[in-house]
């Protein structure tokens, strides 16, 4: 049997950089990989608050926060109340804000690739990526993309095609919301956000 | 810091955890098994000094950990043994090392875990994936000087180190990974990986014997791959651990995530949709909480397609660790 080896994989599944993507949920991507790229230019020289304020208006444009929040808390969101809930949605947009701030500090001739062809899953779409690195090794990341205010949101991003943030999140809250409900995984997010310099 | 390492991972999970980059390696490594890059990040977890969150009090397991109350206290541990004494041991090493020296010796390592990358390429019937593996270690063992050099990756032959172990072997003939286990000296793993990197550590010692066998050999190799294990993965670790609430929760369910996507990527045919990991994985609905029956206004389209006959592993909204 034959078997594309991984990298092979990759490099089809990436394609040529589209100039100008066509479709509205890649239209979405590329709009966040552009803020990725000017975040990673602006670097150490534009601060933690600079960079912070590159990247969080491409956040909020680019990510569903609301929904995704409410998907890494899983079933139980319906029994917290509203004004927990309204915590919880604003401690996670600040901390991932943060964490891509505090992350993408630095630029050294990366770029994405996203692939030209969309797929469909279900009333969603999937837009595949790859970050190209010059010094290491290209990295698959794909998005999942919902219809939300007329345009194409971010619902769930995937590591090597296979960690799913959602998953990853849902996971990672599972202990403290069980332990100690909304307020607790609330106080967390923001002590993360904070410590990150968010 | 520099975007190449991690910045990918964060990407990816959300400009937090950066998953991948610093675990992916799939099997566990015994004292006296091959090395593999990946694993390092297993097997060095975080150093931060941050709040363990206390589990013990909780009332029951994840699925796919019913081991978790052990596990915990087991990552516990290691977290306090990597920040008194494997993190500065391993920065020491990085800072004493000249760079040079320090990649000879990991490619050197790497390039003997490639017999076991090509008998398992064998065991999962892929010839032309076993040619490759055989391809890559001859040139490394010979222009590549012993295996200093990684000059098989280069543009020219472009054939990269792929892993390939027993742990692989037994999740492509269906397998399933058993409870997830945190192990001392091993990382994140389950029963089936730590099987399989049992079996490949056995690999050289009984086909070659002499030096493998001793462990006049092994001790030094474990020491020295596990502090460069360490060193390298210490950004990743960092971003992973620093952006995680739970951080043991965290690492397993990036784990176990990472461990069904490779399986399922040995098992696919071609990046074809419908065949990918990443399509199987995606092909059931979210299940957005507001949807249920009882909440609030469904999501828009929630009206989701049928639910997918992907194992339950890949579903990427079942996690498996919970």
């Amino acid at each position: 049997m034959r078997v594309i080896p991984y990298a092979a994989a990759i490099v089809m599944v990436a394609g040529p950089a589209a100039a100008q993507a066509s479709d509205p949920a890649a239209r979405t991507v590329q709009s966040l990989d552009d803020a990725l790229i000017a975040t990673m230019k602006a670097g150490a020289s534009a601060g933690m608050k600079g960079r912070m304020a590159k990247i969080g208006p491409a956040i909020d444009t680019a990510f569903d926060v609301p929904l995704m929040t409410r998907l890494a808390i899983g079933p139980s969101w319906t029994s917290i109340g509203a004004t927990d809930q309204q915590a919880l949605v604003a401690a996670f947009r600040r901390m991932t804000i943060a964490q891509y701030a505090d992350n993408f500090d630095g630029f050294s001739g990366q770029s994405f690739v996203i692939q030209p062809n969309v797929e469909t899953r279900g009333g969603d779409k999937l837009v595949r990526t790859t970050l190209k690195d010059p010094k290491g090794d290209d990295v698959a990341i794909a998005y999942r993309l919902r219809p939300s205010g007329g345009g194409w949101k971010i619902i769930d991003v995937f590591y090597k095609n296979s960690i799913s943030q959602i998953a990853t999140r849902r996971s990672d809250f599972a202990a403290i919301l069980q332990k100690g409900g909304a307020k607790a995984l609330i106080a967390h997010l923001n002590a993360l956000a904070a410590k990150a310099g968010g | 810091m520099t975007l190449p390492a991690f910045g990918p991972v964060v990407l990816a999970l959300a400009a937090p955890v950066p998953a991948g980059a610093a675990m992916p390696a799939p099997i566990p490594q015994a004292a006296d098994a091959p090395v593999r890059a990946d694993l390092v990040a297993s097997i060095l977890s975080p150093i931060e000094d941050r709040p363990v969150i206390v589990t013990t009090q909780l009332p029951s397991h994840a699925p796919g950990d019913p081991l978790e109350k052990f596990n915990r206290a087991m990552f516990n541990g290691h977290q306090k043994f990597d920040r008194a004494l494997l993190r500065p041991a391993a920065l020491g090493y990085q800072h004493a090392v000249p760079k040079p020296v320090r990649s000879g010796i990991r490619n050197v390592l790497r390039n003997l875990t490639e017999p076991i990358v090509f008998l398992n390429d064998l065991l999962q019937l892929k010839p032309g994936r076993a040619i490759k593996t055989f391809g890559r270690f001859v040139f490394n063992s010979t222009l590549g000087l012993g295996g200093v050099l990684d000059i098989a990756k280069l543009p020219g032959l472009k054939l990269p180190h792929r892993p390939n172990g027993f742990g692989d072997t037994l999740g492509y003939y269906g397998v399933k990974p058993g409870p997830y286990l945190f192990l001392p000296f091993v990382g994140p793993t389950d029963l089936r990986d730590l099987l399989g990197g049992q079996a490949d550590g056995l690999v050289l010692p009984l086909a070659v014997g002499d030096p493998f066998d001793r462990l006049e050999y092994q001790i030094p190799k474990g020491v020295v791959s596990g502090l460069d294990q360490r060193a390298e993965a210490d950004q990743d670790l960092k971003a992973l651990f620093g952006s995680a609430v739970d951080p043991y929760a965290t690492l397993r369910s990036v784990y176990l995530q990472d461990r069904a996507g490779e399986i399922e990527s040995l098992k696919g045919r071609k990046p074809k949709a419908g065949t990918s990991p990443l399509d199987t994985s995606l092909s059931d609905p979210l299940d957005d909480p507001l949807a249920d029956p009882g909440g609030a206004p469904p999501a828009p389209h929630a009206d989701a397609p049928p639910p997918s006959d992907a194992p339950e592993l890949s579903d990427p909204l079942t996690d498996p660790a919970g």
